[in-house]
């Protein structure tokens, strides 16, 4: 069995990409107080909405900003019911994945008279991939970096905007101390639920991404529960690094990293195949494990400290 | 004050008749709209599922899983956690029991065979909720996507134990050899093919009841789940209530699983997960985590789902638009300002008349 490093490390980049959005928009929410396991659901409804976008309006852009609008507005609803109708985001956010899942089946079979893939019925679109000009002449390097699609370099360009949003700008802090400490950002003038609104704009807009991506470039159709936990898995890496951007964006790529191990050795072994469906939830499981204990033991520290 | 707490209770009835009025709105609405057919479709799917004895008894064949996961939901939902293990604890369990049945053959009387197959289906339930349970009390790790992440890891693993020691060769579809006749509940009631399993569900309404609401433990439930804050104050050990809680709900789901292949199947063929765990939720939210109340919230939700079913076969609807329809329960049964307006309204007005008729008698 031999494995090519270089392909598997560019692969690994391609599928940390939806996990990257996916943890952008989570870490979003969370800036602002709220634990959002809707994500999951706002994916799939976006990335049924680039297709089927693409397809009607006959081209790739059009796809890509129906996709980030279906994110948007399904961002908007789960707002509106959370902040408006005061309802637990739980309980919200669980119901909404349920609804997703059938709803985007439903429109599905509505549209294209098919239950399982619209790649029969729709036109494929794909987003382009770049070559970066002088990167893609280095040997190694150039193989792994370059020739990536072009939402993959947008990712990277969004871990530096959602930074630069938290820490730079007005409204970054604004969600931060709405996220810190609801009353004492109202009692200031800030109104919470505002903020929260806004936040979950922003969340859609990369769950929107995060869609396009799996339908327009990962593949070019859209199928039936294709996102399969990946908002969950991203959810869990922004967890993981705390909500900071960058930290979120190197956990999903290790997280990327055991995706695409599973689907290498998925082609490449006999080893049963549900054992290699398993390694990226049990990865995600695991590093939960190691990062609680981690700041278990570092909360006892300083509290010792504090003797 | 009484009056007040009358109001409440009324209202909160009110409030879930009224969501789930809406929420049938919505599934007609959809139905008039995309059918070529909107009287006849309506008709089918309001009527369809009563129109004979063989779809009445489906409606309370599919009671029973909705019913037990219900009762499982009802145990996390009642600690406040929302430990959703119990979508593939039910598969998992269905798997090993089935396993377990198949090892075991007919030597054993049927009286013997279903409680031991219920007890360890109650066991893998609870050594599978043990997981994010414990996660939760000492890690605190976050227990709804710690139970999706296992959902996924353990559905595999039922996959696996199926395809590699259970599967029959002889059969076109995936499947386990056919269970022996000692595990296979018999039908009652003659023409509507009721299996009995929903005798057994109704015992365990019976027993989470006594347990919800005639025990202390019961009590501190319930406490822990709608004030933390007192129960701490009181003394109650939060932590390990809830973990509890998580392991009897886990143990439920595991005979949900078990009940499920006795009841309705002769072979374990399940290659993904069921949806009950999340069906369970529904259930618990409509009965309002209240257990004596989970068997209407589970007929109910079976009625629709026969009704969709017969829909989708007799049109050409697919029956997914009812997960959609389930989602709008969810949140409209949650919303709690849904309607709250109007209860203000009332609450105003009974306390204005208290005082009204408190200064006429001075």
């Amino acid at each position: 069995m031999s494995i090519d490093i270089v392909a598997f490390l560019a692969d690994a980049i391609k599928m940390a990409t939806p996990l990257v959005f996916a943890a952008l928009a989570a870490l979003m929410t969370r800036q602002a107080g709220m634990f959002n396991m809707g994500v999951e659901g706002m994916i799939l409804c976006s990335a049924l909405g680039a297709v089927t976008g693409a397809h009607y309006l006959g081209g790739v852009w059009a796809g890509v900003l129906c996709g980030i609008l279906t994110g948007v507005v399904t961002g908007l609803i789960i707002a509106f019911a959370h902040l408006t109708g005061k309802t637990d985001l739980y309980l919200t956010c669980i119901a909404f994945n349920l609804a997703a899942t059938g709803g985007t089946v439903f429109i599905m079979y509505l549209l294209t008279g098919e239950k399982s893939t619209t790649s029969g019925a729709f036109r494929s679109y794909q987003i382009p991939n770049i070559n970066i000009p002088i990167l893609k002449d280095i040997p190694v390097l150039g193989r792994i970096l370059s020739g990536q699609s072009l939402l993959t370099y947008i990712a990277v360009l969004s871990v530096w905007f959602v930074w630069f949003l938290l820490k730079r700008t007005r409204v970054g802090l604004r969600i931060r101390s709405v996220g810190e400490n609801p009353k004492a950002a109202e009692s200031v003038g800030i109104s919470v639920t505002k903020i929260g609104y806004i936040s979950f704009l922003l969340c859609g807009l990369f769950a929107g991404l995060s869609g396009t991506f799996l339908s327009m470039s990962w593949v070019t159709f859209f199928m039936k529960n294709m996102v399969n936990g990946r908002g969950y898995i991203g959810l869990s890496a922004q967890n993981m690094a705390n909500g900071s951007p960058i930290g979120s964006a190197l956990v999903s790529l290790l997280f990327g990293a055991t995706t695409s191990l599973a689907t290498t050795m998925k082609s490449q072994s006999n080893f049963p195949t549900e054992f290699l469906e398993m390694i990226p939830y049990l990865a995600t499981i695991i590093a939960i494990v190691i990062t609680s204990i981690y700041s278990i033991n570092k909360k006892r520290r300083i509290e010792r400290g504090g003797k | 004050m009484k009056k007040t707490q009358q109001i409440e209770a009324i209202m909160e009835v009110v409030r879930i008749v009224a969501g789930l009025a809406i929420a049938y709105l919505v599934a007609l609405l959809i139905l008039v709209a995309i059918s070529k057919d909107p009287v006849f479709i309506v008709r089918q799917f309001i009527l369809g599922p009563f129109s004979s004895p063989r779809r009445i008894g489906s409606i309370i064949n599919l009671a029973v899983p909705f019913m037990l996961c219900g009762l499982s939901m009802c145990f996390m939902y009642a600690v406040n956690k929302f430990n959703l293990i119990g979508e593939s604890i039910f598969m998992l369990a269905g798997c090993i029991i089935t396993w377990v049945g198949l090892a075991i053959g007919n030597s054993l009387p049927m009286a013997v065979m279903v409680p031991l197959l219920l007890v360890i289906g109650a066991i893998v339930g609870a050594v599978l909720a043990f997981i994010p349970a414990i996660m939760d009390r000492k890690l605190n790790a976050n227990v709804v996507v710690v139970s999706l992440m296992l959902n996924a890891v353990i559905a595999q693993l039922a996959l696996y134990l199926l395809r590699y020691f259970m599967r029959d060769p002889g059969i076109s579809f995936i499947g386990s050899y056919e269970t022996p006749a000692s595990m296979q509940l018999p039908m009652i009631f003659g023409k509507m093919r009721v299996g009995s399993g929903v005798i057994i569900a109704l015992i365990f309404v019976v027993i989470v009841s006594i347990l919800f609401y005639k025990t202390s433990f019961g009590w501190k439930m319930r406490i822990v789940g709608s004030n933390p804050k007192f129960a701490t104050a009181v003394g109650l050990s939060t932590l390990g209530i809830s973990f509890a809680a998580q392991l009897a709900g886990g143990a439920l789901a595991g005979v949900a699983g078990a009940t499920e292949i006795m009841n309705s199947y002769k072979r374990f063929q399940w290659t993904a997960s069921t949806g009950h765990g999340f069906d369970g939720l529904l259930v618990a939210v409509l009965a309002k985590r209240n257990p004596i109340l989970v068997p209407i919230g589970a007929l109910f939700l079976a009625y629709v789902r026969i009704g969709a079913d017969v829909v989708n076969t007799s049109g050409d609807i697919p029956n997914e638009f009812i997960s959609v329809i389930q989602g709008i329960i969810i949140l409209l049964v949650a919303a709690e300002s849904f309607l709250s307006g109007f209860k203000n309204r009332l609450i105003y007005k009974s306390v204005q008349a208290e005082k009204e008729s408190a200064k006429g008698s001075k």
